[in-house]
């Protein structure tokens, strides 16, 4: 099957000290990704590279259908949550409506489509309501909304659930697994292992700004219980 | 009443009873200030916006010649233009010199420093999160500048609005350019210095209440945008 995105030879310089190398890394459709590695790593790095805001100094990014040119038409792909979302001055349904309304996508189908999106969210009946009233759940949860209303092919998360309360953790997780359902492949970055391998299809690890390893669940949970027994001897 | 009593009461008259002269010298004080910070809005909030978007070598000194710009005397720009627009100048041949449309050009050039510098410091406080969330949301680089605009649209209102201020309180620019033609070039300012000298106190000071007035407006009107 052909990837959704293929980086090749990627390199990064950020300042003086950091560097994010990638060889290879191809990633395939309505899959979802962990991203894991300790802070610092490169996972916010290696994100913002896939969604287009860092140009590397080597290397090529693919994407799938290759017949849209520019920066921008090409950005329209991928969408990124930041792991602090900002929402924009106005409704929810104006911060929704932006994306759609850059794609030239109607007022009556923006509706239908900020409706239903906000459903899945579980924001039902918030269209109305200011983002600055927000709480920081309901934000991050407005900017998931945001994205996914765009049906991006690729939909990237940084650390998607650390302002989530431990309350609402288990339904935002349910609610990030059946992501890929609405189309998208789903890349998330995250420092916990044990969530890289509750959600994660296959899990990327990066470590100093190198993508070392890409392992499927099974692999990543061996991995993880031959260090918990190194660590219990 | 005494000389300020009987002073005050001949402006209040002055005033209420739309003194001809009163009103086209208000008149042209907002025509002309209204004019030169439209086009100094036009040339600021996107010279403030690439400024302050964008990392180039000078970039410094480039703020450190708006800063200065935005401290120079009216009188100067008012003396530089004078020479631009007089007839010997370069652009004397198009009879510029002590009209309306001079004054606007040296309005502007006081305004739009101080939109750009405004602006500039707007864009710097804005959220950092603001052009990479409009970018991944699908904006060109344009669409993403925009935006951010429209998030700071009240640091931007204030640049204009301070540009204003700046512009209707100047005396430099309109009696060197303008000339203080009555009915024609004659702003609130200029009429002020002029019918004091002439000793009609009364009359300046009927202006000067407009005048405060409209500072008054201007500065109510900054400050609850500021605090927003």
């Amino acid at each position: 099957m052909q990837p959704v995105i293929l980086l090749k030879n990627i390199r990064v310089t950020l300042g003086e000290s950091f560097s994010l190398s990638v060889e290879s890394l191809a990633l395939q459709p309505h899959r979802i990704y962990a991203l894991t590695g300790p802070n610092g790593a490169g996972k916010s790095t290696l994100l913002r590279v896939m969604a287009l805001l860092i140009s590397p100094k080597a290397g090529t990014i693919e994407f799938a259908k290759n017949d849209s040119h520019g920066p921008a038409r090409q950005r329209q792909r991928v969408t990124l949550v930041e792991q602090t979302p900002y929402l924009f001055n106005g409704s929810v349904t104006d911060n929704l409506g932006y994306g759609l309304k850059l794609r030239g996508i109607s007022s009556r189908e923006r509706s239908e489509l900020i409706r239903t999106t906000l459903a899945i969210v579980g924001l039902e009946g918030f269209e109305q309501r200011q983002a600055k009233e927000l709480s920081g759940g309901e934000v991050q949860r407005v900017a998931l909304a945001r994205a996914l209303v765009l049906k991006p092919e690729l939909l990237l998360l940084d650390e998607p659930t650390a302002n989530i309360d431990s309350n609402s953790l288990q339904a935002y997780e349910a609610l990030l697994r059946a992501l890929p359902e609405y189309g998208s492949t789903v890349v998330f970055s995250t420092h916990d292992p044990s969530q890289s391998r509750r959600l994660g299809e296959e899990v990327l690890r990066i470590e100093n700004g190198n993508l070392i390893n890409r392992v499927d669940r099974q692999s990543a949970e061996t991995v993880e219980n031959e260090r918990s027994l190194e660590y219990d001897a | 009443m005494g000389y300020w009593g009987d002073s005050l009461l001949t402006a209040f008259e002055l005033i209420l009873g739309f003194d001809r002269e009163v009103r086209m010298a208000v008149w042209t004080s907002l025509y002309t200030s209204s004019c030169s910070i439209l086009i100094a809005a036009l040339l600021g909030v996107p010279i403030g916006l690439w400024l302050g978007l964008n990392r180039f070598r000078g970039r410094q000194l480039l703020i450190a010649l708006l800063n200065t710009l935005m401290a120079l005397p009216t009188v100067v720009v008012g003396l530089l233009l004078f020479g631009l627009f007089s007839r010997q100048g370069p652009l004397g041949p198009l009879g510029l010199l002590f009209t309306p449309l001079a004054m606007i050009a040296g309005q502007t050039v006081l305004a739009a420093p101080i939109v750009a510098n405004l602006v500039l410091a707007a864009v710097t406080g804005a959220d950092q999160r603001i052009i990479n969330t409009a970018l991944t949301l699908g904006a060109s680089r344009l669409q993403a500048a925009i935006q951010l605009l429209r998030e700071i649209r009240f640091g931007v209102m204030a640049a204009v609005i301070a540009g204003f201020g700046r512009v209707i309180a100047e005396v430099g620019v309109a009696m060197m350019l303008g000339g203080n033609i009555r009915n024609s070039t004659r702003t609130m300012t200029t009429a002020i210095a002029l019918e004091t000298s002439k000793g009609e106190f009364a009359f300046g000071l009927s202006l000067g209440i407009i005048l405060l007035s409209v500072a008054l407006i201007v500065n109510i009107f900054l400050n609850s945008l500021q605090q927003r």
